[in-house]
């Protein structure tokens, strides 16, 4: 009989369908309120850059999860 | 040394090489082709970064160098590995051959699965079916064979649609350059974890094989002249481009705009990144054409080409028995003395010459890398007239 590990598989799914989530939405979050801010509104502009951040953070994640050297 | 040994050892090094650098303008197209389709980079700048990042991930990583078959062909009671330098050659020349088959049709299909296949059928004519784990290849091959394309699809797919939901249609201003921007930094950690898993299966057929020939300690890591070419090998066949295959992913499958290119290297780097940290590898080249599809899936009126799609499909299918095929006749000639060996090598050297120059009759290059999209549906036509 074949030992297969399936809550590892379930386990890459569910992240990937996160990070993706997560990181579609901050960034296209970001894109959509810079245009409300390009009027006056600074908390527009701040939620923007804050959006941009999250996005920053998670790619300097991935490069950490790819430089073995890091961890 | 005696010389068969020498022989072999020298050609187990240069096809190693040569199957790094088809795996190489092979895989171009799984990081940069959704970068070139949306004109985020022009593709000689795509395919120069991804080599580069290719190189540089070649020397950031060596732990998985040290075992070339993951568990899929066994050890025997002492421990050594059933396979045998000559065998390792000759699984060489079954995956270059297949890699450049599906090259040339413009297929992108996994080159570890080239490799995995070529070795199987090498080490099932030299050693017999016993040699193969074939949980292992169930665990390692099969399952996530199935699973990457589905699980980055349908990511992919949902980052798509919360992407055009939330930039209304990406009218909003500054929308496409900033996907754009975003693409190309998702893809580029995609380019740069293919260097880092890719470039150290050849370096693991390399070490493994000097081992066997007592050339280097056994448990060694891989030397540095071996760790460099490795890298150097992948790269410069990144960067010369697999143009062919870039095509196809990248035009033919579905027509991707910029924010669809953003959704899905984000989900091919997600799954790649998770995979591979989380315990099982997945075919990188199955995760971007699983995104892909998906992405197309995503925006409304996207059109999928399921016949693209069906084709490559088909291609995933046959890789893993074609190349074991290739191996396995490779390995009945090449073990039987140093003379087959040798013809093994010519044949494959001329098979791989009539190759490229059946592809120099059609070429695809960074010329005409976007064009040949499958025809538009006659009222979208209209609708550019």
């Amino acid at each position: 009989m074949i030992e297969i590990d399936w809550s590892k598989f379930a386990v890459v799914a569910g992240v990937v369908l996160l990070a993706s989530v997560v990181l579609t939405a901050f960034y296209s979050g970001g894109v959509r309120l810079l245009e409300t801010a390009g009027a006056t509104s600074t908390a527009a502009r701040i939620g923007a850059y804050a959006c941009f951040a999250v996005c920053v953070a998670a790619v300097l994640f991935g490069l950490w999860v790819i430089v073995p050297q890091f961890h | 040394m005696d010389t068969t040994l020498l022989v072999t050892v020298v050609l187990v090094v240069v096809f190693a090489l040569v199957f790094d650098f088809t795996n190489g303008f092979h895989d171009t197209a799984n990081a940069m082709a959704t970068s070139v389709a949306t004109g985020a980079l022009k593709p000689r700048t795509a395919v120069v970064i991804a080599g580069v990042l290719n190189l540089v991930g070649a020397f950031l990583s060596t732990e998985v160098a040290n075992t070339i078959s993951s568990g899929i062909i066994k050890t025997d009671s002492s421990g050594d590995e059933m396979i045998t330098p000559a065998l390792i050659f000759a699984g060489l020349v079954g995956a270059i051959v297949w890699n450049l088959v599906t090259w040339y049709f413009g297929l992108p299909s996994s080159s570890s699965h080239a490799l995995f296949g070529g070795l199987i059928g090498a080490a099932i004519l030299g050693a017999g079916v016993g040699a193969i784990s074939w949980s292992g290849v169930i665990t390692s091959i099969l399952i996530p064979a199935l699973l990457a394309p589905i699980v980055a699809g349908v990511a992919a797919l949902i980052g798509t649609v919360i992407v055009y939901r939330t930039t209304r249609q990406a009218t909003v201003p500054h929308a496409k350059p900033a996907f754009r921007v975003a693409q190309t930094v998702s893809a580029s950690l995609v380019a740069l974890a293919h260097g880092t898993s890719d470039a150290q299966k050849t370096m693991g057929v390399i070490t493994l094989t000097l081992i066997a020939a007592n050339v280097q300690p056994a448990d060694s890591g891989p030397q540095f002249w071996v760790i460099l070419a490795c890298g150097l090998a992948i790269g410069l066949g990144t960067a010369i481009g697999g143009f062919r295959i870039m095509r196809t992913v990248g035009v033919k499958i579905t027509p991707v705009e910029s924010p669809q290119g953003f959704a899905a290297e984000t989900a091919s780097a997600a799954t790649i990144l998770a995979s591979s940290h989380l315990g099982f590898p997945l075919s990188t080249t199955q995760v971007v054409s699983g995104s892909i599809v998906g992405v197309g899936l995503g925006k409304r009126l996207a059109a999928v080409h399921w016949d693209v799609a069906g084709r490559i499909g088909l291609g995933w299918l046959f890789t893993l028995p074609a190349a074991a095929v290739v191996g396995a006749i490779a390995a009945w000639a090449a073990s039987s003395s140093t003379i087959g060996l040798v013809a093994v090598a010519v044949v494959a050297v001329a098979g791989v010459a009539v190759i490229f120059r059946l592809a120099s009759k059609k070429p695809v290059n960074a010329g005409n890398v976007n064009e040949g999209a499958p025809e538009a549906s006659p009222q979208l036509q209209g609708a550019a007239a």
